[in-house]
């Protein structure tokens, strides 16, 4: 049988302990648990939303007793940021090995931007979670926001390289990653992440203006 | 800046500084009629007399600051301002306003998206109309170097930030980037630029007065 090997998005659904006496090392319980639990809370915080949603909820749709849910997490809010953090930490991965390569900037911007709308598209439950849901869990979404924000223009800032663009906005840094994030929120929102990758040329264009100006922006939007 | 009076009672406006001042320390979804009226120093029989839920109240507050702002913008500039200037002067006097009272700032850019995402909506009927005006010639409607609506989410997004750091304060740091925004749509890369850049100076300029 397969083991988890990862905590991606995609092992969180797929992997599902064997039903009775299985005679596994308590350790692969525990993590099947919380594997089935992350998944959980993504599925049940989309369908209901985070204030309506309760650990007993969670609980349900995992297969998980309660005793369980807090010897791995202290509450809701734990295992629901526990979740978001996954997820960002996938979608930082993948952007990071398109965005860091040999080509030049301009092709490395479109290229991580496109990683990034695949991303978002690929599982719209995931995308509406990680964006929409975060904002409404209260004090500790300030603190969350701001240290993926500052993640995302360290990443941009770490790739610009000897090629990238000397732009006259101080921060334009902080401009490029509100940009992305303001555009797939609000697609996010209305429900259409899933046409998300068709936005490629138009973002590319408008992430990439303040930088290279229009008419570099706009050859390099439809190359 | 003067407050405008919207026709508000003062039992009603009380409440709404009490959204907003909570909003601002412990965001909205942890903020209880209970706080509301302890700030506002009424009775709970008062607040429901005023608003139906906490939800109305804070839909009342969201309008209340988003016409204080417009208000705010369009009366930063001279109607002889070239339109690039006056916009300009418009993000700087809205920028300046958010930062003498950041729980306003907090209020539209965290807490109503929270609350309901849609409210973007609002924010650009409230403002695109009057930058479409300002940018129209004779031959009517300007054209667009970029969607304007989309300046809009890129703004708070900035805002957000600005808030999550701690730096509420220091929201004119953000005016070249801001004003940026806000140019560019109708003014394009190139206008956009040279405004952002004069706002800059002016903040650098303010700064360096405030510490004379």
């Amino acid at each position: 049988m397969s083991l988890p090997v990862s905590d991606s998005p995609e092992d969180l659904q797929r992997w599902r302990l064997p039903r009775g006496r299985h005679g596994l090392p308590r350790e692969l319980v525990e993590r099947s648990q919380r594997e089935r639990l992350l998944a959980a809370v993504v599925k049940v915080t989309v369908a209901k939303g985070y204030e309506a949603t309760t650990v007993g909820d969670i609980l349900g749709e995992a297969g998980v007793g309660r005793e369980s849910f807090y010897e791995l997490f202290d509450d809701k809010l734990h295992c629901m940021l526990s979740a978001h953090k996954i997820l960002v930490d996938g979608l930082e991965e993948r952007v990071r090995q398109t965005y860091l390569g040999d080509e030049p900037w301009a092709e490395r911007m479109r290229r991580a931007l496109s990683v990034t709308l695949e991303w978002f598209a690929a599982d719209p439950d995931a995308a509406r979670f990680t964006l929409v849901e975060l904002s409404t869990v209260g004090p500790a979404f300030r603190p969350t926001f701001q240290a993926e924000f500052a993640r995302a223009v360290a990443l941009l800032e770490e790739g610009m390289g000897e090629d990238g663009p000397k732009p006259q906005l101080a921060q334009a840094n902080s401009l490029a990653v509100g940009t992305i994030l303001a555009r797939i929120y609000e697609e996010v929102l209305l429900g259409r992440a899933a046409e998300l990758r068709r936005l490629l040329p138009d973002l590319t264009y408008e992430l990439l203006v303040p930088f290279v100006g229009e008419a570099r922006a706009r050859a390099a939007a439809d190359a | 800046m003067p407050a405008p009076d919207f026709g508000a009672t003062e039992q009603r406006r009380r409440i709404i500084d009490a959204m907003i001042d909570s909003c601002a320390e412990k965001t909205y979804a942890a903020t209880t009629i209970t706080d509301l009226v302890a700030r506002a120093r009424i009775s709970r029989t008062t607040f429901y007399k005023e608003f139906d839920d906490k939800r109305a109240c804070f839909d009342a507050a969201i309008g209340h600051c988003i016409e204080q702002l417009r208000e705010v913008a369009a009366s930063a500039h001279e109607p002889d301002d070239a339109p690039a200037d006056a916009v300009r002067k418009g993000a700087v006097a809205v920028i300046e306003a958010l930062a003498a009272r950041p729980g306003l700032a907090q209020l539209l850019t965290g807490d109503a998206i929270a609350v309901d995402p849609k409210v973007i909506e609002c924010y650009r009927k409230a403002t695109l109309p009057a930058l479409e005006g300002l940018w129209s010639g004779d031959d009517g409607a300007p054209r667009a170097h970029s969607d304007p609506r989309l300046a809009f989410g890129k703004a708070q997004v900035l805002i957000l930030n600005q808030i999550a750091i701690g730096k509420a304060h220091r929201l004119p740091d953000l005016l070249p980037e801001i004003v940026y925004l806000a140019v560019s749509p109708f003014g394009g890369h190139e206008a956009a630029l040279r405004q952002s850049q004069l706002a800059g100076e002016c903040t650098t300029s303010n700064v360096a007065a405030g510490e004379r």
